[in-house]
């Protein structure tokens, strides 16, 4: 599975990098590196819209930092079928 | 070929003292560059007024195109004498490069200019003659791209004097540690704060002499050019691209729209990272053909602020360290500052959403302020800018 965050400049200021640690702590943890793929991708064009841009397979979600374990729970683990 | 030269100097003062007893001088003739090292004797404010004057009268003259024994009889007649040593005096050494790389230099009395050609260390082919009834020596050379001249006063070759050494680490001393600091491709900045840094060092922080640096580094042409911004008319996006692809010069895009632009318009994929190399600067991307590709507003702004650094003059290993950190900032200041000549701009003007975004914490809510700013910080670093807003 491909998780791609968008790290432009606006993503940037909502808190991408927190996103991008925390998406690789929770990958290490659970040892899923062989299963997820995190990616990074410029401007999504959603700028204006509260949370950083955020793709699952081609799927756009929009997500606070704080937000990022119950994310990984309800969405990434889901799609994994755990 | 036209050849242009980057220039940094910088002095430490002799212990106690509030004035520098060396003096540069700097001049740009119609088609060549005058560099001047004056080391005044005795120290403080005698020692300073003798280097100045010297340095003033040398520059002036010669830049108006006197002759060298002109130059020298006139600062025979025009020193005050000491009253301790009844003589008037002071060193100097004269380096004029000419845009054709013909060079010429003079030396009275200053230990000698050493000089790095391909990273080596060479030893030029100065000849003794006759100036004014004063002994001189004079070396005519011609310069090439890579090519580097340091000047100095005696406080560098006699650091360490008495303590680490009996007379100091001396010109072999001095002259290898520009060698192993220059390749070719560093700023002269590195090369004179590195020297000076270290001379303080020898001297145990309080130098027992002023001590001078003035490196002279030959430079080609070397172009860059920066695609930022989103263009205000999609329309243009295609075309605008394909005039940045073909022109010439080291290829940096900055923000990511802009990157997503090429990268759609060349039908290139963009790959991008996600390693902060630092935590206040988004990863960087690659694509085929572009050297460098960044995210916008926190790189440029990154770049901005070391340039203003820079431009300070009095710049350290400390700043150094900063200019080689691999985030995309320190990366796009380096290859401004050390490795570029020219700089083309291609500026879109389309307000990007995240400009507007009143978190951002730094006065800037227009990429063209911020370009403007870039604009004169590249310039005071001596190089040539020209910007196309589309």
């Amino acid at each position: 599975m491909e998780i791609t965050i968008c790290i432009g400049s606006s993503c940037h200021l909502k808190g991408a990098r927190d996103i991008v640690s925390k998406l690789e702590t929770i990958i290490a943890e659970k040892n899923l590196a062989d299963k997820i793929h995190l990616k990074g991708a410029f401007c999504m064009g959603k700028c204006s819209i509260e949370g950083v841009s955020i793709k699952l397979d081609e799927e756009l979600f929009y997500l606070k930092p704080e937000n990022t374990e119950q994310f990984f729970q309800d969405e990434i683990l889901r799609r994994l079928g755990a | 070929m036209k050849l242009k030269v980057d220039i940094s100097y910088k002095s430490l003062n002799k212990r106690n003292e509030e004035l520098c007893g060396d003096h540069i001088e700097l001049l740009k003739t119609e088609n060549s560059t005058i560099l001047i090292l004056a080391d005044g004797m005795g120290s403080g404010v005698k020692a300073n007024i003798l280097s100045t004057l010297t340095a003033k009268i040398l520059g002036t003259m010669l830049y108006n195109g006197s002759s060298l024994d002109e130059c020298v009889e006139t600062i025979a007649k025009t020193l005050p004498i000491c009253q301790t040593r009844q003589v008037a005096y002071s060193t100097f050494t004269i380096l004029q490069i000419y845009d054709s790389g013909e060079t010429y230099i003079v030396e009275f009395d200053n230990p000698g200019c050493i000089f790095i050609r391909d990273g080596k260390l060479l030893e030029l082919p100065f000849y003794d003659c006759e100036v004014a009834g004063k002994n001189v020596k004079e070396c005519r050379i011609y310069a090439q791209a890579g090519d580097l001249f340091v000047l100095m006063s005696d406080g560098v070759t006699h650091a360490g004097v008495g303590r680490f050494c009996d007379f100091g680490w001396g010109w072999s001393g001095a002259s290898q540690f520009v060698e192993q600091h220059y390749s070719g491709n560093e700023a002269p900045s590195r090369v004179t704060s590195g020297l000076t840094e270290y001379c303080h060092d020898l001297y145990e922080q309080s130098p027992g002499d002023d001590t001078t640096v003035a490196a002279i580094r030959v430079i080609d042409k070397k172009p860059i050019k920066i695609f930022t911004g989103p263009p205000l008319n999609k329309e243009d996006d295609e075309r605008i691209v394909r005039e940045f692809m073909e022109t010439e010069g080291t290829s940096v895009i900055c923000g990511g729209t802009s990157a997503n632009i090429v990268s759609r318009v060349l039908d290139r994929p963009l790959e991008v990272s996600l390693e902060y190399f630092d935590p206040d600067i988004p990863p960087m991307a690659t694509m085929q053909g572009i050297d460098l590709v960044t995210e916008g507003i926190f790189t440029l702004n990154r770049v901005l602020q070391l340039l203003k650094q820079y431009n300070e003059g009095s710049v350290d290993h400390i700043f150094f360290s900063e200019l080689d950190k691999k985030d995309g900032g320190a990366r796009l200041a380096k290859l401004l500052i050390e490795e570029s000549t020219d700089v083309k701009m291609f500026v879109g003007k389309t307000i990007n959403s995240a400009y507007q975004n009143p978190m951002i914490p730094f006065d800037f809510n227009l990429r063209v302020a911020l370009i403007e700013q870039l604009k004169d910080a590249i310039e005071k670093a001596g190089k040539t800018v020209s910007i196309t807003y589309v």
